[in-house]
């Protein structure tokens, strides 16, 4: 384990679905001599690709859960996050981007730009990770790394530079041209492992002279010492070159692009030279946590192992030896058998045993220290806890999580299924802040809401498959919300005589939308009208009445309620009867507050070509969207929509008859809007028949 | 009272454009600057007080992305945000982006003849017909007079009632029409109604209006920019 922190990178592998990060991730591995055998994403070999450690990833190849391994390249340790592709997943990749400091954004030569990448490349941004660019798949028909560097420019708005061009394309890849060194790079071997360095081939001499005069315009900027070797036509240490994109990457500023083809073993290994060379190290990057002493405010992290020890809970996994906590060490050092604080429970925890990960297999180590990626054994934590040493008490910056937009009713078959269901949503619910479930006390089913229909799709599956709990699912809902759009006021007596102590309390006051935030609370009681220990009560009440909005049994959001007046009796008033008392002035004042419903309104992106831009148009109006605009690229059009989620389900289908199969399309929660008068009445109607059914 | 309060004061009211679109039919306009100097940001101005209006704008962007053009709608919304403070404003913003869509185009991919054909795409299956076209990035060096003459066709045939599109001068160039209209639009200046031209001075930006045909213009008025900001403002 190195202790020189330069020699450390923590990095992310993240794209779009199918770009093939999970086979570059396995070629790194072999390359790094991790895993000795390379074996296929899809397990056509009946193993499966390593990272790609959950039976259901290799099934479905698409990687769900990130993994994380270590390896050494060169005598850097590297630290690396495989990261899912699709857009349920997400938070996986905002944890994995928060604990990361640079990354690699793969993309296909064939596919570009597409919308996850965007996603991602947003996230990259919001975490300021600096990043290199993999143009994968250049073995592919119709491969053009030319066309996806421009992409990267024109979609991401990244400075990206082709530190590479390929030797060949297509079926006729056969290297690399390296710009940096002016070397034809050919890799050999039964697995790509001999690189043979060679002159650039005639042929193409004059384009790579080309592509890298362009490259040093564009990396000069960032050395003073390289733009004085070139007015003075000196010749260029490539060392010189490779500082200046160092610096422009670390600001952020420049996007090395590297090409190659991961499944056909070509090219992986520069690519690893590129994370080395121009990624950063822990000390390169400045990490702010709060200072829970200090009114929470900001300090950076010191990245020295003499300091006391902060880390980040950013990922918990349920393995066969109980919980294991995937952390990252930002200052400070853990011994095996430490006892360190977290911060959110303040609680102590004794750590028993410490190990570097590799996918699903471990590796006991002694110690870590700054910068490390480690797991931790049986923990009781929640993802994003910060742990810290005694003589510290601070929490790193929390994460941005989404809302979850769809929710699915499961019923488990029997009672066996009853309690194993139960166990694995314990799990889940700790696992990933998206994934939420409540039990509706009316129709006594259990719901699941996440982030899409894969995402719950998933959870279902790994239900019956890691826990044995067989469940019977319902249709996906969207998860709608309620909300008010006026003022109202309420006054509500609640009383209640029937032999012995009875119950009374009187509620009095108004509630009105909330811009910001799901509910607020004000008790603005003078004179004791409702006695103290009382007003907690009313608090619950009308959280209570949150629950289930009555237009269409949805949870009310953005509701203030302020209490200003009431009343109560010496012996029948009682926590029960004010919280009744709650219930039935939120009852009386929500009708008149003019509630609405709200739906979540998914940024849907559709990619086909050119001569079904109309038909996607129309695809997209007859499911109420919004087209914000459309893009054309050469012969493929990209239409921008706004469309409500409730209108996507099957949209998959309908859009490969209209297109032949031709298009493809991803989408994303944008807000949560408005529903129209006309599917108001109709949720409004539904919810009506379904209690009158109950 | 946003909406109305934002349409009333609008310092491109002194264009009357309102009344041009009501009364006259189709017509065409023209920003002129030489390269930097915030052609968009002008026709961003004139497409959001159609928005305003209730008329549907589509904006078409020729070799510049989605997400910039788009980004140009909120900067500029930012800008009025801040200015106006006014409580409705983010509601009325959300009201009036239904009358907004953008179309990207490649700069060697873009004519006439394909616009119509992605127009009625839209028309036809009644998606969004659109009332002003925001065309910003034409070629006019390589665009001649029938060219020009085929989108005023085009408006008849389409309902539209105006076109407005961004060229860009070249300070070596200095030929001029008899209004002031500088290159490349200088002999082809009678095909607009409204040719306006960005001018910087040693401290501002006077937008001059060297032609508006039916405009509503008192003597005198001029509109100026405000360099930091590049929001119209009577000057």
């Amino acid at each position: 384990m190195s202790v020189d922190l330069s020699n450390v990178r923590n990095i992310g592998i993240s794209a779009h679905i199918d770009s093939g990060k999970t086979t570059l991730t396995e070629r790194i591995l072999f390359y790094t001599d991790r895993i000795h055998a390379i074996h296929d994403v899809r397990g056509k070999d009946g193993v499966g690709a390593k990272m790609d450690s959950m039976e259901l990833e290799r099934e479905r190849g698409i990687t769900i859960q990130s993994a994380a391994t270590f390896c050494n390249w060169k005598g850097k340790d590297i630290n690396i996050i495989d990261t899912p592709g699709h857009v349920d997943f997400t938070i996986e990749v905002e944890r994995a981007l928060r604990v990361l400091d640079g990354a690699v954004l793969v993309l296909c030569s064939v596919g570009g730009v597409q919308s996850q990448s965007i996603t991602v490349n947003r996230q990259m941004t919001r975490y300021k990770v600096p990043r290199i660019a993999f143009i994968n798949k250049c073995d592919r028909t119709g491969a053009n790394p030319e066309r996806v560097t421009a992409q990267l420019r024109e979609k991401l708005g990244l400075n990206a530079l082709m530190v590479q061009m390929p030797i060949g394309l297509e079926n006729d890849l056969v290297g690399v041209v390296d710009l940096v060194t002016m070397k034809a790079l050919y890799f050999e071997g039964e697995n790509g492992e001999i690189i043979r360095e060679e002159e650039i081939p005639a042929a193409l001499q004059a384009r790579a002279q080309e592509k890298r005069e362009e490259l040093l315009e564009a990396v000069s900027m960032f050395s003073d010492e390289l733009m004085e070797v070139m007015l003075e036509e000196g010749a260029i240490d490539p060392e010189l070159i490779r500082d200046a994109i160092r610096k422009g990457t670390l600001a952020l500023e420049l996007t090395p692009v590297f090409v190659g083809s991961a499944y056909k073993n070509k090219a992986v290994q520069p690519m690893l030279d590129g994370v080395n060379a121009y990624l950063p190290c822990p000390t390169d990057v400045v990490n702010v946590a709060l200072d829970l002493n200090n009114e929470e405010k900001e300090f950076a992290v010191t990245n020295s192992p003499e300091d006391p020890l902060i880390m980040l809970a950013f990922k918990l996994e349920d393995g066969r030896y109980g919980q294991l906590t995937y952390v990252r060490t930002y200052q400070g050092k853990l011994n095996k058998g430490d006892t360190v604080f977290n911060s959110r429970t303040g609680k102590k925890v004794k750590i028993g045993r410490l190990c570097r990960m590799h996918s699903d297999e471990m590796e006991d180590i002694e110690f870590c220290g700054s910068g490390d990626i480690v797991a931790l054994f049986g923990v009781d934590c929640a993802s994003g806890d910060t742990f810290c040493s005694g003589d510290i008490s601070c929490s790193m910056s929390s994460m941005h999580i989404p809302e979850p937009v769809i929710s699915l009713a499961i019923v488990p078959v029997d009672n066996k299924a009853q309690i194993n269901m139960s166990k694995a949503l314990n799990r889940f619910t700790k696992e990933d802040p998206t994934f939420k479930t409540f039990v509706d006390h009316e129709t006594n089913e259990t719901i699941i809401s996440g982030m899409g229909e894969l995402h719950l799709e998933v959870y279902v599956e790994r239900m019956k498959r890691e826990y044995n709990a067989e469940v019977q699912v319902g249709a996906p809902q969207v998860a709608y919300r309620e909300t008010i759009t006026a003022r109202a006021e309420f006054n509500y007596t609640h009383k209640k005589q029937t032999g012995g102590s009875g119950q009374f309390g009187r509620v009095a006051g108004y509630m009105e939308p909330l811009e910001e935030g799901e509910y607020e609370f004000v008790d603005s009681i003078v004179g004791g009208s409702i006695p103290r220990e009382f007003i907690s009560s009313c608090d619950k009440g009308f959280q209570k009445s949150l629950v289930k909005g009555s237009l269409c049994g949805s949870g009310v959001t953005g509701v203030r309620c302020v209490i200003n007046d009431g009343a109560y009796h010496a012996v029948d008033s009682s926590d029960v009867a004010f919280q009744l008392a709650a219930i039935g002035a939120f009852k009386d004042g929500y009708m008149k507050a003019k509630p609405v419903i709200m739906e979540p309104i998914m940024k849907v992106s559709v990619e086909g070509p050119t001569e079904f831009q109309g038909s996607i148009m129309g695809s997209i109006n007859q499911r109420r969207g919004m087209i914000i605009g459309t893009m054309e690229e050469g012969n493929y059009t990209v239409v921008e929509a706004d469309v409500p989620l409730s209108e996507m389900f099957g949209y998959s289908t309908t859009l490969r008859s209209l297109t032949q199969g031709k298009a493809e399309f991803t989408m994303e929660f944008s807000a949560f809007k408005q529903v129209p008068k006309l599917v108001n009445d109709e949720l409004i109607k539904k919810y009506q028949s379904e209690k009158k059914n109950a | 009272m946003a909406k109305k309060d934002l349409v009333m004061k609008n310092p491109l009211r002194v264009l009357g454009l309102e009344k041009k679109v009501k009364e006259k039919g189709a017509g065409m306009g023209l920003v002129i600057a030489r390269a930097g100097l915030g052609k968009t940001a002008i026709l961003v101005q004139i497409a959001l007080d159609s928005m305003l209006w209730g008329d549907k704008v589509l904006h078409v962007s020729i070799g510049e992305s989605f997400d910039k053009t788009r980004a140009w709608y909120d900067d500029i919304l930012d800008l009025m945000a801040a200015e106006k403070k006014n409580d409705n404003f983010q509601t009325t913003v959300t009201e009036i982006m239904s009358n907004r869509m953008i179309m990207t185009f490649k700069e060697n991919s873009f004519n006439q003849a394909k616009l119509e054909e992605r127009l009625d795409d839209l028309v036809q299956q009644n998606i969004y017909k659109p009332v002003c076209l925001i065309i910003d990035g034409y070629d006019f060096q390589k665009g001649d007079r029938a060219a020009l003459q085929e989108f005023k066709e085009f408006m008849v045939r389409r309902g539209l009632k105006m076109i407005w599109f961004s060229a860009t001068t070249h300070r070596d160039d200095e030929r001029k029409s008899p209004v002031g209209v500088p290159a490349p639009c200088h002999d082809i200046d009678d095909l607009f109604d409204v040719a306006l031209l960005i001018a910087p001075k040693e401290d501002a930006i006077d937008l001059k209006i060297l032609k508006c045909v039916g405009g509503v213009i008192d003597s005198g008025t001029s509109l100026t920019l405000d360099p930091s900001t590049m929001l119209i403002r009577k000057a």
